[in-house]
């Protein structure tokens, strides 16, 4: 690519984070996609496999598994992470493979993910996509925050719904334990769960109220922390009427509940062709651009990237 | 009665919306905290749940100076009301052939609705509607679907639900078993 560099390239790459709690609910499937997507808009994107327990990408890809891979990166092997990078079938795609990670990767100490995270911002696109396990891990939670929009996945079956919800909240309870100033809303926070009043306590909402009364500055923070926490929403493999307003419901119930304000992307139709670009290994939102699953990643693509212009 | 800010909020519509709007939003936020709806899964348990219809039925009076109409039906697609109704007449289908009618039949006998057996086993309204209507396109993956019919018929205390839901599966695979007519 020639030219001057994007805005974004500038202020380093933006980054995404594809997670939800189930396994199964077309995570890589979606990242993948999502990254061919914003390909074809003439963007460059890495694809970066942080599944490190079981990393596929570069099967859905469609490409042998890479020589060099996170593990290099993580075990020193290779200095940055940009070495580890490898050109994929797709114009603009580049792969950062978790392939092969050894187990006592899949859970990097504190360290190893800053450094994961502060190479993954120095990267030279203007994207970069996180493909995370599934799970609520430390290590997937905190990857999902550090990220600049959270995406979680969802597909209409009750596990997967109930699956998402614990997640929403175990993300949501590290990033309140993790405000600044740390000292004191741990310790306000510990106050409020051994208290007489602990038992109040069942969503983050109720957390953050019943520490405002123990400590009102400390509660401030956390609710700036709350209404910083904007995760967005895909329904995946919809394919009945009722389905249509599920991604706007669970939006409802988490503001009325949780008191978190989710940003509902787009549900993508379950799709049979889905299922065939998995199998012959070609993205598709690169080899069946007329599907209907295609078209309806484009609209969540959109919303995803898309920036308010700022009033000059 | 006043009405407060927070009443608009918990109904999720703009202060002053129209009379339309507010029975809408009640609706809606109403079949949102039903106990079998698939969108809050899991989320509330039944104290919370009945606290969250509490402040809604709370704001549609406040706003509307009026009781809120009789609960809707949970799902998208309601039952009918004659359904509740209807009886189970003659001989129980044959389970191997039409298990989906065959379920039907022993729910009517019993005299359950749709919406009692969704609140025991947790399955939407919609979905024990389709496997009664053996709706094989709309319903979910096999393995699924499995579960939820041996759920269904274990409420319903069939003989053996464990087999029904093989039997059932077989018909949804399209293998064995006779076909209708």
């Amino acid at each position: 690519m020639t030219g001057e560099l994007s805005e974004s390239r500038v202020n380093g790459p933006r980054v995404w984070a594809v997670g939800g709690g189930k396994g199964g609910v077309g995570k890589s499937v979606i990242a993948t996609n999502i990254a061919a997507s914003i390909a074809r808009g003439n963007e460059s994107v890495a694809l970066v496999d942080a599944d490190l327990g079981g990393a596929n990408l570069h099967t859905l890809l469609g490409v042998p598994s890479p020589k060099t891979n996170l593990a290099d990166f993580i075990s020193k092997r290779v200095s940055s992470l940009g070495e580890v990078m490898t050109p994929t079938p797709i114009d603009n795609v580049w792969l950062v493979s978790g392939a092969k990670a050894l187990v006592e990767m899949a859970n990097p100490n504190f360290g190893q993910k800053s450094k994961i995270l502060r190479h993954i911002s120095a990267l030279e696109v203007d994207h970069v996509v996180l493909d995370l396990g599934a799970g609520t891990s430390f290590n997937v939670l905190d990857f999902f925050l550090a990220a600049r929009k959270g995406v979680l996945v969802v597909v209409p079956e009750p596990t997967s719904v109930e699956n998402a919800y614990h997640f929403l909240k175990a993300t949501f309870f590290r990033k309140l334990k993790r405000a600044q100033p740390r000292a004191q809303v741990k310790a306000a926070i510990k106050e409020v769960m051994n208290g007489s009043n602990r038992s109040k306590v069942k969503t983050p909402r109720d957390l953050i109220s019943q520490v405002w009364s123990v400590d009102p500055d400390v509660g401030a923070a956390l609710v700036a922390e709350a209404s910083s926490f904007r995760p967005a929403l895909i329904v995946n493999r919809t394919d009945h009427p009722s389905h249509e307003r599920l991604g706007e419901d669970i939006v409802t119930a988490c503001r009325d509940y949780f008191g978190i304000r989710l940003q509902f992307l787009g549900s993508l139709p379950n799709d049979k062709l889905v299922v065939r670009s998995v199998v012959e290994q070609k993205p598709a939102a690169q080899y069946f651009t007329q599907i209907p699953f295609v078209s309806a990643m484009r609209g969540v693509v959109g919303n995803m990237t898309y920036v308010r212009p700022r009033a000059s | 009665m006043i009405i407060r800010p927070e009443d608009w909020e918990v109904l999720g519509i703009e202060p002053g919306a129209d009379i339309g709007q507010v029975r809408r939003a009640y609706r809606h936020r109403r079949s949102l905290y039903e106990p079998a709806a698939l969108a809050t899964y899991n989320l509330l348990d039944d104290e919370e749940r009945e606290g969250m219809v509490d402040r809604i039925e709370e704001a549609y009076r406040r706003i509307m100076g009026s009781e809120p109409p009789a609960a809707p039906q949970p799902s998208p697609s309601p039952i009918k009301p004659e359904a509740a109704n209807e009886v189970a007449i003659g001989n129980a289908p044959d389970p191997l052939s039409k298990p989906g009618a065959h379920l039907r039949f022993h729910r009517m006998a019993k005299g359950f609705t749709l919406h009692q057996i969704a609140v025991e086993t947790k399955i939407g309204v919609t979905i024990l509607e389709q496997i009664e209507n053996e709706d094989f396109e709309a319903l979910p993956a096999p393995a699924f679907v499995r579960g939820h019919v041996h759920q269904f018929a274990r409420e319903l205390k069939l003989a053996d639900a464990y087999e029904f839901a093989k039997f059932y599966l077989t018909k949804m695979q399209g293998g064995g078993g006779d076909e209708d007519e």
